[in-house]
């Protein structure tokens, strides 16, 4: 590829080319102004030329032709280094006005479309136009020839009074640049004078009388005429106008060019391109062979040399200024660079070189370093100008860089130029990546111009084959932070939104938060508040940041938020994190729960209670038509009752370490009317879309009251994590459908989750997964008909009892509904523990009613037997329970053992209106038990010694509790045919007549046998406790009555005892039951009075067993 | 002088399993994210470099200003372990199995 034809190529010929100074009267400029352009801008389009076709010979013999040329133009009073502070103030204007014209709101461009397009399209077109500012803002530096005026062009109107005078005083001011008066170059320039003649000022016949006295004062070749404002008619739009270019500069409605016609365009071609070809190429050429050989005779040849560096090291000892030396124009350094310069310009790149090589030992010997380095950047772009020896001409750019930078910071814009240019031969030559080095290396103090250049290596490490994007992110959002610094948001937004989309999807939590945190911010600085709250939620669950960090982002967010005065809807906000798979929905169709501890028991166990009382399902169906359509919407969907509530419960997780306060939870639900509109209920939601639009339907009609919803304010804690409880309660039938959750977080934003696309993406995600279908059905309900529902509890039910405390308590079930409910069956997990007592108890007192009675009614027995027989209590037939008539009916409870005891209760009742959708319900009742160690008793039988039909009984007792003192009051032989006496006077055996905490105690009883025939006490024994015989052992003197332990509820514990012990050894005629009774010496409440009953089955002569429970039955230490 | 470092160990696909920041420097509020970055924009010269050399330890591979990162990629190119530092510690492995 042609240098010439690369970037860096077209912008050298440019810029190194000759410089034209021009000198006119204030008459010109007046005369060129009336087509709103100054003399210099008239002229400037018509400097640049494409094929001059111009034959040049420099210091060879052999003539080269020149076709690309130009001239670049200044006034005299530009020509001077430009103001550092001012140029940097147009640069900030201009990038700002660059900003100002970008989209804040078009979505940033995809990573993959940015691979796909070419630098042109990828970049911001104003990155050029920015490097070529720069650039000049180190133009007409002294120790740089090309800069420096060729020619002069000395410009008069003819309407000017003494032009010749004119002419000679334009030079001779003051006003001359500082180059030409400081000695920097030589003042003797070639001079050009040029007449202008304004047409619309008359003729120009006096004009042309004016040249031929100008021709023969300064030389018929050097003198010309122009004549511009041709155009007669008035203001015309000139077709191709060439000068467009300046037109930004003035106002749109004055017209630039408008009074030259063509003939003045033509003039004005004619006329420079005659002073380019006819006199300053020649005029070069011709100065160029002049000083080359001016430095053959000098520095050329052996003796030369020795004698130039002989010299130079006599000079070591001069002053070390960074400057170095000066060097006027006519030095032979100053000289030889001038010659480069010149065959520079004139393309003998050849000869430019080896001067530049001969000039760059003086200058490095000198330590004159500026012009060191100009003279290396000179040779690096030699170098690729003859595209050979790459790696030199980096070296030079390199070492010109270095050089400069070292200098201190007076260099620094050489050095950016100096970089631009290197940036530009590693990007023609493809080093994408070695230019973003270069571009990073050029960042300054100058925080403005380090961004763009960030931005410009950014887009090189895009560039880069293969191409770096972590490094182009990275790049870009280093060049954001410096646009911010300079307050240029929106360029700062700009990198940062580029960013964005390299940074998606990783997984380096503090770059994603940095990101989006700082978009968030300045779009919020911007006013763009919903953009902002967009790029802020993304960093709201931030859990890796430290604790201030998120403090920040949260506090910054609620600000923007307020700031808006909106009430943002954010489908899946993260704050907090709603953990789905805790969802629960406790919901009851024909199984009602007691309480909320019931909902948690596993089903398993509920059913296997329920077996017995709930009618088999083939019952419920009336035909098979009915059947059908029923067990199919059953199976699809869950049913639920009118005005009952369905509680979901789910998990909020606060990933903060902050408090975060949440109010307003509720669920987001659907109620289509009309359960049999089969359509409405295969409506699932596809995605968010329809979620949010059945958010807003859902707002439109808050008036809806279908169903109410509950709502539960919340504050989590840091890193928290909470189970919140919610309902909603259908009031009509149809089609319930719960979709979602909803709260308000810091009330401001308002937080939606989906439960079902959530359910969906993990089903993707996961594959094939059964349990997926029954959870997503779980949300889906048949709202039914209101129906009767019993509430039910048992009254004061203890927490905490002693083994073997009996006490009596009240079942109520209340019914709120105004129809009533009827056939009331009721079933316990433990009979052992509880016991459903008869009506009549109810009333009498406790624990009198259990005393033994003088006309004993024996009745209650055999019907507790009877209904002992199926495990299920039948309340009586003609049981109704009304609207506000509550049901009280007694049940025991007896601690049998102790341990941790979970009691499951089931009341099944049908409808009195058998229309209503459901036939039954079941309410479950849960309650837990602890039951604590009481008495440890055990027995040993021993034989009497005197008489066969009479044993020795010895009693142990241990008090196990921490603190209850007990008094022993009666104990009892179960079964007839064993009567059981004391040996010896209760005072004897019980002298305090209580047993303290921890107190044991042996007494010894009589046990007689009066079995007369041993078949039919054998029966009677297996099937009920008959009457047994009781020894009182309270007080003599208090003869309390003693207690009934064949009558219910102890006879009926007593039955289950049995039974229970029975399991581990088979029923033995010989043996025989006690009960003990004791009560507390002092009761701890005082209103309810306690009876303890322990129960020793199964005791018996000649037989080991090993005690396992207290309370239970203890065979004696063998006496054999 | 003060020192800093940064240790992260990331896994296939760029994942960081591991971050550590450590050294006696008093802390900038943005030091982490800014290792971050750096670390992170380091990968690109390491997916380069991986492949040209059988070394495993990569020192100095790239730095930011005064940041040096230098890389261990361990066989397979599973992990890299990335560090950038001030001041040049020595980089100093410990392997538990």
């Amino acid at each position: 590829m042609d240098p010439a034809n690369t970037p860096l190529g077209k912008m050298l010929l440019d810029e190194i080319t000759p410089v034209v100074m021009v000198l006119s009267t204030p008459l010109v400029e007046e005369a060129s102004l009336k087509n709103h352009l100054s003399f210099v801008q008239m002229l400037s389009p018509f400097c640049s030329f494409n094929n001059i076709d111009v034959p040049v010979r420099t210091a060879s013999d052999q003539p080269y032709r020149l076709q690309k040329f130009k001239l670049r133009l200044f006034s005299a009073s530009d020509i001077r280094q430009p103001n550092l502070e001012v140029a940097k103030e147009q640069l900030k204007h201009f990038i700002s006005q660059a900003g100002d014209k970008d989209d804040m709101f078009s979505d940033p461009p995809q990573i993959s479309n940015l691979l796909a397009s070419s630098e042109s399209e990828i970049q911001p077109s104003w990155f050029q136009f920015f490097n070529k500012e720069l650039v000049r803002t180190v133009s007409f530096s002294e120790h740089e020839a090309f800069d420096h005026p060729v020619a002069c062009l000395l410009v008069v109107s003819s309407k000017d009074e003494q032009p010749i005078n004119r002419f000679i005083d334009l030079f001779n001011t003051d006003k001359l640049p500082s180059l030409l008066n400081d000695g920097a170059m030589d003042p003797k320039i070639l001079k050009h004078y040029l007449l202008v003649h304004d047409n619309q000022d008359g003729s120009p016949e006096k004009a042309a009388k004016i040249l031929t006295e100008m021709k023969s004062t300064f030389g018929s070749n050097e003198c010309q005429l122009l004549c511009i404002n041709s155009s007669h008619d008035g203001p015309v739009e000139p077709q191709d106008n060439p000068w467009a270019p300046y037109e930004s500069d003035v106002s749109p409605s004055q017209c630039v060019g408008c009074f030259l016609n063509i003939d003045d365009s033509n003039e004005i071609k004619d006329l420079m391109q005659d002073l380019s070809s006819k006199h300053i190429i020649p005029y070069m050429e011709q100065k160029i062979r002049f000083l080359n050989q001016q430095v053959s005779a000098t520095r050329k040849g052996f003796r030369n040399q020795i004698k130039n560096l002989w010299w130079r090291k006599g000079k070591e000892d001069a002053v070390d200024s960074p400057d170095g030396p000066m060097y006027t124009f006519s030095s032979i350094e100053s000289q030889i660079r001038v010659l480069g310069d010149y065959a520079f310009m004139l393309r003998d790149y050849e000869l430019a070189l080896s001067n530049y090589r001969l000039i760059s030992t003086d200058y490095k010997l000198d330590k004159a370093w500026k012009r060191y380095a100009g003279v290396q950047e000179m040779m690096g772009l030699t170098f690729f100008m003859l595209d050979q020896s790459r790696k030199e001409a980096e070296y030079c750019m390199e070492n010109a860089f270095n050089t400069y930078l070292k200098i201190g910071s007076l260099s620094q814009q050489n050095a950016t130029r100096c970089g631009l240019w290197w940036v530009e031969m590693l990007k023609t030559r493809d080093q994408y990546k070695e230019a973003a080095v270069v571009y990073f290396r050029l960042c300054s103090e100058e925080p403005l111009h380090s961004a763009v250049f960030l931005e410009q290596a950014s887009y090189c490490y895009l560039l880069s084959k293969p191409p770096m994007l972590r490094k182009f992110g990275f790049h870009l959002v280093l060049s954001g932070d410096r646009y911010k610094k300079c307050d240029q948001i929106k360029h700062a937004i700009r990198t940062y939104r580029s960013s964005v989309s390299v940074f998606e999807g990783i997984m380096w939590g503090h770059i994603k938060d940095n990101v989006h945190f700082r978009i968030g911010q300045w779009y919020a600085i911007l006013g763009m508040d919903d953009l902002a709250v967009k790029h802020m939620l993304e960093v709201l669950a931030c859990s890796h940041q430290p604790k201030t960090t998120q403090e920040l982002f949260l506090r910054d967010f609620l600000q923007i938020v307020q700031k808006t005065g909106k009430t943002f809807e954010v489908l899946k906000l993260q704050l907090p994190q709603v953990n789905i798979s805790s969802l629960k929905v406790v919901f009851e169709d024909h199984r009602t729960y007691a309480s909320p501890a019931a909902a948690t028991v596993r089903e398993s166990l509920w059913q296997s209670l329920e077996e017995d009382i709930i009618p088999p399902l083939s019952n419920v169906r009336t035909n098979w038509l009915d059947l059908q359509s029923n067990s199919k919407k059953y199976k699809e969907s869950n049913v639920c009752v009118a005005g009952e509530a369905v509680k979901v419960d789910i998990e909020f997780k606060n990933p903060l370490q902050i408090p975060i306060s949440i109010s307003g939870v509720s669920l987001i639900c659907e109620l289509s009317l009309g359960s049999d509109d089969a359509s409405s209920s295969t409506v699932e939601l596809q995605n968010d879309d329809d979620f949010k639009n059945l958010i807003t339907n859902r707002d439109m009609s808050s008036d809806n009251v279908s169903f109410t919803l509950s709502e539960v304010d919340v504050l989590l804690g840091g890193a928290e994590t909470t189970v919140v409880k919610l309902t909603v309660t259908p009031k009509v039938e149809g089609l319930l459908q719960i979709t979602g959750v909803r709260w308000k977080l810091s009330s401001s934003v308002v937080g939606f989750h989906n439960f079902e696309s959530n359910h969906m993406k993990k089903k993707n995600a996961k594959g094939r997964r059964k349990s997926k279908h029954s959870c997503s059905d779980n949300l889906k309900f048949i709202v039914i008909k209101s129906l009767p529902k019993l509430e039910g509890f048992i009254d004061s039910v203890p927490e905490k009892v002693y083994a073997g405390d009996l006490q009596r308590l009240v079942l109520e079930l209340r019914n709120q509904s105004e129809f009533a409910v009827k056939n009331l069956k009721m079933k316990v997990s433990h009979p052992r523990f509880l016991n459903i007592g008869n009506q009549k108890n109810l009333n009498s007192e406790f624990p009198a009613c259990l005393e033994r009675k003088t006309s004993s009614d024996p009745c209650c027995v055999g019907d507790s037997s009877s209904s002992l027989s199926q495990n299920v209590f039948l309340f009586p037939e003609d049981t109704l329970i009304q609207e506000g008539t509550p049901l009280l009916w007694p049940v025991w409870l007896w601690a049998a053992i102790p341990g941790d005891i979970n009691l499951y209760i089931t009341v099944y009742y049908e409808m009195a209106d058998v229309s209503r959708g459901m036939r039954f319900r079941t309410l479950r009742m849960h309650y837990n038990l602890q039951v604590v160690p009481s008495l440890d008793l055990s027995f040993q039988i021993s034989p009497s010694p005197s008489r066969l039909h009479e044993f020795l009984v010895r009693m142990d007792v241990v008090n196990k509790t921490s603190s209850e003192s007990l008094q022993v009051h009666q104990l009892s032989s179960v079964g007839g045919q064993w009567e059981i006496s004391l040996l010896q006077p209760v005072d004897t055996i019980f002298p305090s007549q209580s047993l303290m905490a921890g107190q044991s105690l042996s007494c010894f009883f009589m046990l007689k046998s009066c079995r007369k025939s041993l078949t039919s006490e054998d029966k009677i024994s297996t099937l009920s406790p008959v009457l047994g015989s009781d020894v009182g052992l309270g007080p003599e003197d208090s003869n309390q009555p003693l207690f009934d332990v064949s009558s219910s509820p102890l006879a009926d514990f007593h039955h289950y005892e049995r039974l229970h012990q029975e399991m581990s050894h088979q029923g033995d005629p010989n043996a025989v039951d006690f009960i003990l009774i004791s009560r507390p010496l002092t009761s701890g409440d005082s209103e309810r009075p306690h009876l303890f009953s322990h129960h020793a089955c199964h005791c018996r002569q000649y037989f080991k067993r090993k005690p396992n429970i207290v309370a239970s039955g203890w065979a004696s230490d063998t006496i054999s | 002088m003060a020192t800093t470092a940064c240790f992260i160990i990331v896994s296939r696909n760029d994942i960081p399993i591991y971050e550590a920041e450590v050294g006696s420097a008093t802390k900038r509020e943005d030091a982490a994210q800014l290792h971050q970055f750096i670390l992170h924009a380091a990968l690109d010269i390491v997916q380069d470099l991986a492949w040209t050399t059988s070394a495993m330890f990569l020192k100095a591979i790239d730095r930011f200003n005064d940041l040096v990162v230098s890389v261990y990629v361990t066989a397979g190119h599973i992990l890299s372990i990335c560090g950038c530092f001030i001041d040049g510690i020595k980089f100093v492995f410990l392997f538990l199995s």
